[in-house]
Parts: C-alpha cells; structure tokens; sequence
C-alpha cells in the first residue's frame, strides 16, 4: 500500500498541517472504493482518473556482478485536483509526480518530478503501437501490449542511468478482498493489487560506471479517494522475497488512539496469495535510530524489527541495508531496501524493502 | 510734562511676587531734568520702561505731556516714542549697518522731522564732524555714547529717558559726555529723566529722584 | 581617565541642554539631517535595489535561465516541440508566455509559465503558496504584485478589462521571485485566455556544457539555443541611468547639508558663551571639541536613522515608476520589495557624520585657536564676513578651474558628473561674493534722501553672514531644477518631433508571425496606401547588443528618417547599395564611429564590414542599431525574423476600420496591431514616467532649500531679536521694519535667482551637450524655455512670502518680551 508519498497534497491543500493530509481529506465527491466492480485486467492498469489518488509503485532488491546490493524504486503517482468534470488540456485537473530512487553501495540517491496532466508531458496510456506506457518527461516504463510485462524501465536521474527489463509470470495478487481493500474500521478503503514476483535484468550507470544487475522486484497498483483515516498518522509497510520463493507483504497503519490497523498477504512462489488477519501478525520495533538530514533536521525512525507469523512459525529480524534512505521529497518519508535474517531454522531469509511514512 | 499717579508693578518670580513699584507719585515739568537714584534692583529701569511704554504698569495712571496714557495701543505708545521721546542706554544701541551720519539722522527721519541745521549744529557741538562716514564698530565707547546723544536729540524730543548712558564709561569720558548731555538737553529745552549711580552726575540736574521700597522720595 | 570620562558626560550633557530650551533649532537641524539622508538614501536603496535585480536578471520566477530557446522566425514555440523536448530528457526546459497587455493605454506586462515545469530548489509553489488549482483551472486567476494591483486599483478577485476587450481572470494578491511589476498566470490559462497557441520561448536552467551540446543538437531546425546575456547588458546599460539618480540625490544631500551646517554652526554660535564659560571654569579646548565631536555623532546617529526611515518610504513610493521606466526602456525586471542592507545604512551614516564634521570642523577650530578673551570680545562678525567671503569665493574659482581642466578632457558620465558637481559647487562658493558686490553696485545707485532704502539695503549686510550658506542652498536648488527642466524639456520636444517623423505610418501590426499576404491580397487592398516590412536579428557589437535591422529603403518612413548626420553617400544607402548602412547615433557616440568608418560585424557568412552613410536618432534605445536593406539582411543573418510591418492607409474615412477587419479576418488579435496615435501617447506617457523621478527630487530639493531658508531667518530673528527692540523703541512701526528685513532679503533671493539663470543654463547645456551624449548617446538640440523658469520665480517667491510670514509671526510674538528686557540684553 504504498500511500507513500502522496504527497501531491500540498498543491492542493495549502494549508496543511501535516504532508499526508490529501490521504486523509474528504473524499466527498469523488468515487468511493466499493467490493464491486472486480478488478479486470489489462483495463486496471491505466488510469482510474475519477479516483482522487493512484499510482504505481515498483521497488526491487538487485544484485550486481560483484555480489553488492543495490535498491530500486520508481513510483508514479496521479492525482485529481478536484471531483469536477476534467477540462483536459491545459486546463486538465490531473497532476503527475514520480519518484526516482536508487540505494547504492555508497549511498542513497533520489530524484522527483511534477507535470501537469492533460499536455502529454506525463501519463500512463497505450501508446501508438498499443503497448502499455507510464512516463513523466523521458522516465518511462513500457510494457507489451495492454500489459506491463515485459516491460522496460528507463530513468534518468543525476547522473545514474538505468535500463532494466521486467518480467513476471506468476498472476497478479488481488489484495484485500479479491482487490478491494480496506484501511480503517471507519470504511477507508482502496483499489489494490500487486506482482511480486518481477525479475529484473538490466544495467544501470552511475556517474560514468556501468553495472550489471538483476534481481526481484514488486510493483503494487493501487487507486482510492480516501484511503487513510483522520486518526492514522502514518504506516509501516514491508514487502519481502523469501529465498525459497515466496513473497511476503505487511503493514500497519499506526493509530493516534489505539491498536495499529495490521495487515498482511503470504504469496507462494507460484503467486498464490493468503490474506493475513490482525491475530496472525506479530510486528515489533526492536531499536530506534536518529538520522541527520542534510538541512540538519533529525529524525528518529524503527529500523530495526522483529516480525513473527504465528500460525506458520516464522520468525524474522527485519534490518535496513542502509539506514541513509530519507527522501527529502515535497512528502518526505524513508524507504529503502532490508535485509530479513530467519529467527528459527524452517524460516527462509530474504530481503524487501520498507517504508515508513508520517515520522 | 510727566505726571506719574500711584502706580504699581510687580513681577512674578519662582519666589513669589516681587512688589518693585508700589504706589508710586511723581511728576516733572516740561524742561526739567531730574536724577533718578536707588539700589541695583530697586526699579529704576522698570520705571523708564513705564514710560516708555516698553512694559504695563499693573496699576495707576500715567501722564505723559498732558495725555492719559491709559487707553494707549502698541501703535500709540511707538507713535509716542518717535514723536516725543528718546531713549539712551548704556549700550548705545546704534544700528551696526548705518554709518554715524544714518544712525544720527535715524529718529528724526523716522519721526520725519529731520533739520539740516540742527542736524550740523548738533555733529558740531558733539564733535562728530570726522567721524559721519564710519560705521559704529569703528568708534570707541564714548564717540558712539555720543552719536546716541546725538540721534536722541535730532528730532526735539520733549523727553529723554537715559539709563546708565556713561555706565560703559572711564570716569573722565564719562563726565564729558554728562555734561554734553545735560547741556543739549536744556538748549533743546526738552525734559531728562536719567538713571544714574553717580551723585557727582546727580548734581547737574535740576531734581534727584530716590527710589525705595518702590516709592520716590524728590529732593531738590 | 574615570574622572575625565566623567567630566566629558557633564560638559557633553551641558552642551547637549541646549537643544531642549531650543525646540525650532533642534527641529531644523532634524530636519536637515533627515531629509538630505533621507533623499540620498531613498535613491541608494532604490538603485541597490534595481542593481539587486539585474543580478538576478539569469533567473526566471525564481529558476535558472541560463540560455532561452527561441523560434529562429521569431513565431514562438510550439508546445508540441516542448513536450518532445520534455520527453527527451531536457527537463530544465520550461515554457514562458511574455507579453506585453495594455490598459486604458498603460502598458503592462504579463508573464507566464508552468509551475509545476520550473526547475526549482524548491518545491513546486515555492513559498507563495498559491492555489495551485485555481490558478490552472477555469475561471483561473491572474496573480499580481500588491503595489501593481493598487496601482490598478484591483482587489482578490477583480478582473482587469484589456484595451482589446478580453478580461484576465480573476486577481490573487500573490508574487513569484522576480515577477516585478508583472501579471503572473498560469501557462495554460494564459495561452486560453489570450487565445495563442505558442509559447514566447522556453527558458533553460543550469545545464552542463555537454548538455547544452546535446539540447542543441537536439533543438528542432526552427528553434535555437539563445544564451541569456540579460545580467552583464542590464548592468552595463543601465549604469548611466543609475548615475544620474545618484547624481541628483548627491545634490539634495548636499543642500540638505546646507541646512545642517547653517543649524549646527548657529548651535555652536548660540553656545558660545556657554563654551567660554566651560573653558573659564577649566574644560580643556580640546576636551569641548571631543564633547562637540560626540554631539555630532549622537547628531549623525539619529539622522541616519530618521534619514534612512524617511528614505525606505519615499523609495517605496518612487520605486514603481522608475521599476515600470527600467521595464520600458530596458525590459529589465524590478520588483518593488524593497531591501535595506548594512552596507547602506552604515555608509548612510558616515557620510552623515562626514556631513556634520565638515560644517563644525571649521568654527570649532577657529573657536579652539582664540584664547578666552579674544573669544568673548568678538561679536560683530558681521564685519569680520567680508574675509569670509573671499575665502568662499576663492575656493569657489578653484573648483571652477578644476572643473574648466576636468571638463576639456571629460570622457565619461561619472567624470561628468564631477564636473557638474564642480561647477555647481564653485557657482555656490563665488555667490557671497556676487551678492555682496551686487549689493553695493546697488546701494551707490540710490539717491540720498531714500534714507528708509538705504537702511533697508545696509541691513542686508547684517543678514547676510546668516542667509549666506541658505542662498548657496537655494542657488543649487534653482540651478538644478532649471537645469534639469530644460534638459527635460528640450528631451521631450526631441523625442515628440522625433516620434512625429519616425512614426510616419498609420498602424503597426505587433505580431510578427503576421504576414501582410495574410489580410490583403498580394499586398494590395482598397484601403492600403503602402505598407513597410522589416526584418532584423540581434547580435553584439563593440560589447553591447546591437539590433541588425533590414528595411525597405524606399518606403516612405526610411526616406524621412531622422537623421543626426549623414555624408554624401545617403543616396547611396537610399539606392539599396550593399556597402553602406546607417546608424544609431550611439553607435558614434558611445562606440565613436564617425562617418564614413568602416565597422565590421559577424554574419552568418562571417564578418562582414560596411561604411556609414548617416547617423540616425534613436531616443530611448539602449542599444546599437544598424539600418541595412531588408535583402541584405536576409542574405547575411538567414535566421533573422521579420519583425514590424508598419501599414500606411488610405484617406477612405473608413480605412482603419477595414483594415481591422481584414486582419482580425487574417487570424490577428485586437492588440496585435496599433496605431501611430497610441505608440506616440505611450511612447510619451513612459518618458514622462521615467522622468517623474526627476521631476520629484528636483522638487524636494528645492523645498529642502525652502527650509534651509525659513531656517536661516528663524535663527537670524532670534539672534537679532534685540536689535529689533531698539528699532521699535525708536519708533519704527512694523511696516517699516518689515520693509528694512524683507527687501534686503528679497534682494538677495532675486539676486540669487538671477546667479541661477545663467548657470542653470550652463548646467542645461553640460546635461544636454555633454553627459547625455556621454551616458545614452542621444544628441538633441537644447532649448531654453522660460516658462520653467518663471514657475520657478514664482515659487521661490512663494516660498520667501511664507518664511517672512512665518518669521513675521515670529517676531510679533516674541517682541513684546524682548521689549521688557531692553537694555539688559547685554549687562
Ligand atoms: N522681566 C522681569 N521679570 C521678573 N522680574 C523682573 C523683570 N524685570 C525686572 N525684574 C525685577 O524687578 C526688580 C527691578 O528691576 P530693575 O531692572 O528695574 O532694577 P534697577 O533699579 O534698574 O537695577 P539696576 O540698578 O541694577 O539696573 C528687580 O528685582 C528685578 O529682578
Ligand atoms: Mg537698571
């Protein structure tokens, strides 16, 4: 779920007091989520345009010759400005950003961009020889035909290039019920599913120095109006590859007064997928750290966990590679790739990524 | 020529109110010349600026040759003093920027009553004849005492009031310009009332005035 | 040293009392300090300010604008090219809309872009904080400037009405970095509202040198990359602009110094007896200079701060016209928040310091060299001012020198400025000197029985030593406005025969993507009597930007050009010859080309260089301009663009009419086209505009030499005061003495004023001949126009009536008293 940064909230609440508020606002107007519709594809790839907030959000673990880890996340994100009629055009009420984010060996390096809808300049769409394209400016993906795999992914971002392929055979995850999700006791609640089970292959050149790298990837689609509740602060959201296959994803929306909102699915390594109820999962923050951003602002974050699954007698301690992955973006929040070490001896390791919004 | 009629001054100070004349009589006749006498401080000044209607009496009635002085204006009391009277103080008080001829001639023009003759006459009998075409910066103390005699008299005062005229001066100077003074004042036939410290001075003159306690007491 | 220190509070203290028991004093001496800091600071900060600007003039709302991406055919950018260009990586690319809207007349400004496109460090609405959705949805808004929407009168939510009719969408008080005095809206709803489809050109931020390699390959053929040379030209271009301010609040500095010196020397003379009292009861001389030192600096202290408080306010209300001049002349962009740096305070402050210093250093050393006796004995000085006087003038002629040696070699707007500084300076110093003389030329005319005349001009000598440092104000103040006045005066009958002859065609059409096959047939139309098309490229020449313009040398505009000079080979330039060109005559001026030189300039076929046939005037242009044949230009500069297509139209009394038609038939906007009627009243409206500054210093100038004179006679009534006395009591009635203080004075003023004449003619003629030419390049011919002048007669006689009646007042209340104390004055 991967409200992360939504950020594009503060074009249009300028007044905010918190950077995650668009997640929160009324939603009045707007479509809600509902159980029905089901999800269908390939039409669920584009754009649900009516809905306040979509994006599509990949992250991947690579691995490069020499056996160093690297991270990878792209994200694209539409907004609708308001539940109004789209002029289109110029006048288009959709707004664009996308994220561009690389954990390198040495360090952690980011990019983000704005474009206005309506003009061409960003989007997701077919394109003129009918294949699926999400782009902003020359970052783009394009997959094959209505799909998104295979796929390309090219970003340019200070001095980093990167030209990956996509591909995944396993079926699409339908989070929540069969993709209808929801966020609150209060009824937030958005479109969601995932793949996560992507192999990627690609080269990447950071200033001047090529590397060749592959490894998984996850990409999760989601579209909502409101998907948080005024009383939930921010989340923390993992997304796991296990050595033997398999893929995990859990999360939990912190409460203002009370019990996290937690949540999971388990996906076989054939992409079959199990909800994970409140009972089932055990998520602690073991340590905090406090890191020092560049503007000298500190932040104190959990980057270090204990995750247990009862029921299935797994145990992990979950760790950041490196603890150096803020985003200083419009809406700030860190995520970067962790290393899950196995706590008991039927427990595969693997790595993931994480996220953490609203510190 | 000056009839004076219980008049009262007093002057307000942080201290209080100063009583400085109290009821004070007097009167001189025209051509008479009197002396008026007192302690630094005893009213003295006070009185010729009465007169002179430079400063209000609080109360009492003062005459001047023959007019009640009561209803006088500003515009009155200066169409008195350029017609009528002439001031001489200690200081002189010419006019820096007007040669001895102008500041001699000054009163009389201003009264418009300037006479060629006597205006000869009087550069004459003051010997001053050398010095018209200076200015008063170039005179000593006692050649510019004597060019105020002098722009005093040119326009035939009926009275001069003087004020410590020879006051700036040595005592030899001092008794020369006295006596030039009281000299031209009786040939033009005009009235003196003269302030002085000096009983030698007090003696050419026909009365001597004494003021005390804001009152006058006349000997002959 | 504790005891010293002490001793120096208590003489500093005792010295200090005096101003208490002096209100008026103390109210002048203010109001010297704060209104002579006051002028020159308000001019300081509004210079800063627009230097501020030009230094970030490779900005654009708040993004790096390095290079611009241009349309070679000056047609704009199509965002089509945009967004490929977008796609191709070169995200530092964003699309601007400038232009230029008119209301009732006034031109004014509006710029467009894409926010959410700009490169900026900060986030997409920076810290404005707009409304993001408001600005690029219907009904949109138009984001102004706060002085800009008042100067319109226009309120949140107001919608402005252009001369063309169309409506801007509704106004938001709000600015982006470096908007000026510019409407700001969103790209989209610009392009909606102003029906265009192109953008006027893509800025360009910070790109590496390999990628503006790449972006210029990349660039389509039609579009090329333009380096942004804005900072370097504004600075350079501007210079002699910003001299000329700085000149003029010199001047008023400088009178309002006279203010200073006559009110701090008259303290310093009041105080006298107080100093020698101070000395007999043992404070050394030196120790009162220190004491009096001090007092300058609480003096100086509290008028730079007054001064600088009274200089942000008037800066602010000077600022938006000389910001919208700087906007017409030279398209440079200030904006009108207005900043008060360190430096400028603390500079505000020595010079004020210096200021003060200079008037005490003189009387506090003459009063240190005479020993106590000497001191107390001389108080006539009125005799001793003869000596004075000599010194002035002598002092006076070796400026004058100074300024004759300066002047035969004067190369530059600043070693002219010395030279008018000189010479202002030496005329002030020698005027005692003329007064005196004049005086006494006066005196020995009239006749012996004027007795009344005679005394009243004798007293001019008494008056003088006091009103002489008030007349020296008064004498700078009159001559600069006279100068100033005909400078401007003679500019504006130049400028408004100039425009007559120059804008010889009916209409104008603006847009220069509109071809005149567009709305006639072939060039021919019933209505149409000849028509001028030109072209032009710009490039740089000798150091600065030079215009490159072809034009049709038959038509009926070049063959009335007009002309500064020319040689016989005119009619060669006339006959289409290749080898000739004309020039702006800043380009002989400022670049010193004469005729017949041969100048040489890059084309696109290499240098190339041509002779000069003739200089043309060129008013209110910064830049060189050369007139070649339109095919030549078209040969050599295969991107220039045609731009200006001038329409001469019938005597059909509907021809204008028919003329819009066919245009607005062709495609054109109301508001692409104008008529020569409209170009003359901006073209006016602007130069008054640029002028009002002027116009408004001069005439606080001359109301600070105003006060300068009330000052000098409130001071010169309370020392003479007893004098006065005496005269009453000789019987001199109030007539009278009005008549024997006011001539005199009277005398003088005229005397001065007649001093002013002839030098504010010189000062005219050094504006017009030499430092114009020197900053701008523009010859004119001067023309001395005595309206002016006797307006300012009138005034300087209004301004006398009022400071005798004031000082009138004065006396009347304060004789009384003085009259009591007769003959004490001096026991
Ligand atoms: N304007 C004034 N305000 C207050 N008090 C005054 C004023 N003028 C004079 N006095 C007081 O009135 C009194 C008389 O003063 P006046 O000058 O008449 O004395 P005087 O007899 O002339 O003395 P001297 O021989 O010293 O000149 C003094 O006590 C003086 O202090
Ligand atoms: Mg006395």
């Amino acid at each position: 779920m991967r409200y992360a940064r939504l950020l594009i909230i503060a074009l249009i609440s300028h007044a905010v007091a918190d950077d995650y508020q668009l997640l929160r606002a009324d939603p009045s107007g707007y479509p809600r989520a509902v159980p029905n519709p089901a999800i269908e594809f390939p039409t669920d790839h584009l754009p649900h345009p009516d809905f306040r907030i979509e994006w599509w959000y990949l992250t991947a673990n690579l691995t490069d010759a020499d056996g160093e880890s690297w991270g990878l996340q792209w994200t694209l994100f539409r907004q609708a400005m308001t539940p109004n009629a789209d002029p289109g055009g110029w006048a288009s009420k959709q707004v664009w950003m996308a994220h561009a984010a690389l954990s390198t060996p040495t360090g952690h390096r980011y990019a983000e961009r704005f474009a206005r809808g309506g003009i061409g300049q960003a989007g997701v769409a077919l394109n003129d020889t009918g294949d699926f394209n999400a782009w902003l400016d020359d970052w783009q993906w394009t997959g094959t035909a209505g799909s998104l795999f295979p796929g390309t992914l090219d970003l340019a971002f200070d001095a980093i290039n990167l030209d990956i392929t996509l591909n995944s055979t396993t079926p699409w995850v339908l989070q929540g019920e069969a993709g209808y999700h929801q966020k609150s006791d209060l009824g937030q609640a958005s479109h969601y599913y995932s793949q996560p089970h992507i192999q990627i292959d690609g080269e990447l050149t950071v200033d001047g120095e090529t590397f060749t790298v592959s490894g998984p990837g996850w990409l999760d689609r989601e579209w909502s109006s409101q998907p948080l509740a005024p009383n939930q602060p921010g989340w923390d959201w993992f997304s796991l590859h296990l050595n033997d296959g398999s893929a995990l994803m859990v999360y939990q929306l912190r409460n203002d007064n009370g019990e996290p909102w937690i949540n999971g699915t388990w996906v076989d390594a054939d992409g079959r997928s199990q909800s994970l109820e409140r009972g089932a999962i055990e998520l602690t923050a073991e340590s905090f750290t406090t890191l020092t951003l560049p503007t000298g602002e500190q932040k104190t974050l959990p980057l270090d966990w204990t995750l247990r699954l009862p029921d299935r007698n797994h145990s992990w301690r979950i760790t950041a590679l490196r603890p150096d992955s803020w985003l200083s973006t419009l809406f700030p929040y860190w995520e970067g790739p962790v290393v899950a070490q196995s706590q008991n001896p039927a427990t595969p390791g693997g790595m993931g990524y994480l996220e953490l919004t609203g510190y | 020529m000056l009839e004076l009629t219980d008049v009262h001054k007093h002057f307000q100070q942080a201290d209080g109110a100063v009583r400085v004349l109290d009821g004070l009589s007097t009167s001189l006749a025209p051509g008479r010349s009197a002396a008026l006498l007192g302690e630094s401080g005893s009213g003295k000044s006070t009185l010729l600026h009465l007169i002179a209607g430079l400063d209000s009496a609080d109360s009492g009635r003062i005459v001047l040759d023959g007019t009640d002085t009561s209803a006088f204006k500003d515009a009155d009391w200066a169409a008195w003093r350029r017609d009528k009277l002439s001031l001489i103080f200690q200081n002189y008080h010419l006019v820096p920027t007007l040669t001895v001829a102008d500041n001699l001639a000054l009163q009389a023009r201003l009264a418009g009553r300037f006479d060629g003759d006597f205006y000869d006459h009087l550069v004459a009998r003051l010997g001053l004849s050398d010095l018209l075409k200076r200015l008063p910066h170039q005179l000593s103390g006692g050649q510019q005492q004597r060019v105020a005699i002098g722009r005093a008299l040119l326009h035939r005062p009926a009275l001069v009031l003087a004020d410590e005229p020879t006051g700036n001066l040595d005592e030899r100077s001092s008794a020369a310009v006295m006596a030039l003074l009281t000299e031209l004042v009786r040939e033009a036939g005009a009235s003196l009332l003269m302030v002085t410290h000096s009983p030698a001075m007090a003696a050419h003159l026909d009365e001597r005035w004494q003021l005390t306690n804001g009152r006058l007491e006349t000997a002959a | 040293m504790r005891r010293l220190l002490s001793v120096l509070t208590r003489v500093l203290l005792t010295l200090l009392s005096h101003y208490r028991r002096h209100i008026a004093q103390t109210l002048f001496l203010a109001i010297g300090l704060v209104t002579g800091v006051g002028l020159w600071s308000a001019v300081q900060i509004i210079n800063d300010h627009a230097r501020a600007s030009y230094s970030e003039a490779d900005q654009l709302l708040g993004a790096q604008a390095s290079h611009w991406v241009r349309a070679r055919d000056g047609a704009g950018i199509d965002p089509a090219d945009y967004i490929a260009l977008r796609r191709d990586g070169f995200t530092q690319l964003y699309p601007i809309l400038e232009t230029r809207l008119a209301v009732n007349d006034e031109p004014l400004w509006l710029i467009a872009t894409d926010l959410l496109a700009l490169p900026r460090s900060e986030s997409p609405l920076g810290a404005s904080g707009g409304d993001w959705p408001s600005l690029v949805q219907p009904p949109y808004q138009t984001w102004y400037p706060p002085d800009l929407a008042a100067d319109f009168g226009i309120g949140p939510g107001d919608t402005l009405m252009l001369d063309d009719g169309r409506q801007l969408p509704p106004a938001a008080l709000q600015q982006q970095p470096q908007q000026g005095r510019r409407l700001f809206m969103d790209i989209g709803a610009a392009l909606a509202v102003l029906q265009r489809d192109h953008f006027s050109y893509l800025g360009v931020g910070e790109l590496s040198s390999a990628e503006t390699d790449r972006l210029r390959r990349a660039l389509p053929n039609h579009l090329q990359l333009v380096d942004n040379r804005q900072r370097l030209d504004l600075t350079q271009l501007t210079a002699s602009l910003h001299s000329h301010l700085t000149a003029m609040s010199l001047l008023a500095f400088a009178v309002g110094l006279f203010i200073v010196f006559n009110a701090v020397r008259f303290a310093l003379h009041l105080r006298r007896p107080t100093l020698h009292t101070l000395r007999e009861l043992g404070a050394s001389s030196r120790m009162l200079s220190v004491a009096v030192l001090l007092e300058a600096l609480v003096w100086s202290a509290l008028g730079t701060l007054g001064g600088l408080a009274a200089g942000r306010a008037l800066a602010t209300l000077l600022l938006p016209p000389v910001a919208s001049s700087l906007q017409s002349l030279y398209g440079a962009v200030v904006g009108t928040d207005i900043q008060l740096g360190w430096a400028r305070i603390l500079l505000a402050w020595g010079i004020t310091l210096v200021g003060l210093l200079l008037a005490l250093a003189w009387p506090l050393w003459r009063e240190a060299q005479q020993n106590i006796r000497q001191a107390r004995s001389a108080s006539d000085d009125w005799a001793a001012d003869r000596q004075a006087r000599r010194w002035l003038a002598l002092f006076g002629l070796l400026l004058a020198v100074a300024a004759l040696m300066l002047h035969s070699r004067m190369s530059t707007v600043t070693q002219g400025f010395v030279v008018l500084g000189l010479s202002l300076f030496a005329a002030a110093f020698v005027l005692p000197v003329w007064l005196a003389s004049a005086l006494r030329l006066v005196e020995r005319c009239l006749p012996e029985p004027a007795w009344k005349l005679r005394w009243a001009l004798r007293d001019a000598w008494a008056q003088l030593p006091q009103v002489r440092v008030a007349m020296m104000a008064l004498l700078l103040a009159l001559t600069a406005n006279l100068g100033v006045e005909t400078l401007v005066g003679s500019f504006r009958s130049a400028l408004t025969i100039w425009l007559d002859q120059r804008l010889a065609a009916d209409l104008y059409i603006q847009d220069d993507s509109l071809r005149l096959a567009a709305f006639t047939d072939h060039g021919a139309a019933p209505w149409l009597v000849a028509s001028h098309q030109r072209n032009g490229v710009q490039i740089r020449w000798s150091g600065r930007p030079t215009l490159i313009r072809g034009l049709n040398t038959n038509a009926p505009d070049s063959r009335a050009l007009p002309l500064a000079d020319a040689n016989e080979h005119l009619q060669d330039w006339f006959d289409g010859d290749n080898d000739w060109v004309l020039a702006n005559e800043q380009v002989h001026h400022l670049a010193g080309v004469e005729l017949g030189d041969r100048v040489q300039v890059d084309t696109a076929q290499g240098p190339q260089a041509f002779r000069i046939a003739g200089f043309f005037h060129d008013y209110g242009s910064p830049y060189f301009q050369l007139y070649l044949p339109y095919a030549t230009v078209e040969r050599l500069w295969p991107n220039a663009s045609p731009e200006g297509l001038a329409l001469w139209l019938s005597d059909a009394p509907d021809a204008e009419q028919q003329a819009e038609s066919a245009l607005l038939a062709a495609g054109a906007q109301p508001g692409d086209w104008l008529n020569q009627n409209t170009i003359k009243r901006v073209s006016l409206r602007i130069f008054d505009r640029t002028f009002a500054i002027t116009t408004a210093m001069n005439g606080l100038t001359l109301s600070v030499a105003g006060i300068a004179l009330l000052a000098a006679l409130l001071a010169l009534h309370q020392q003479r005061l007893s004098h006065y006395a005496h005269w009453r009591a000789l019987g001199v009635r109030y007539r009278e003495w009005l008549l024997i203080v006011a001539l005199p004075l009277a005398l003088l003023v005229a005397l001065t004023g007649l001093a002013a004449l002839p030098l504010g003619a010189l000062l005219s003629s050094l504006l017009v001949h030499d430092l114009n030419v020197h900053a701008f390049g523009w010859t004119m011919p001067l023309q001395w126009q005595w309206p002016p002048a006797l307006r300012l007669a009138a005034l300087t006689a209004a301004v006398l009536g009022l400071t005798l009646l004031i000082s009138l007042w004065q006396v009347r209340r304060r004789l009384p008293l003085a009259l009591k104390q007769l003959g004490e004055d001096d026991a």
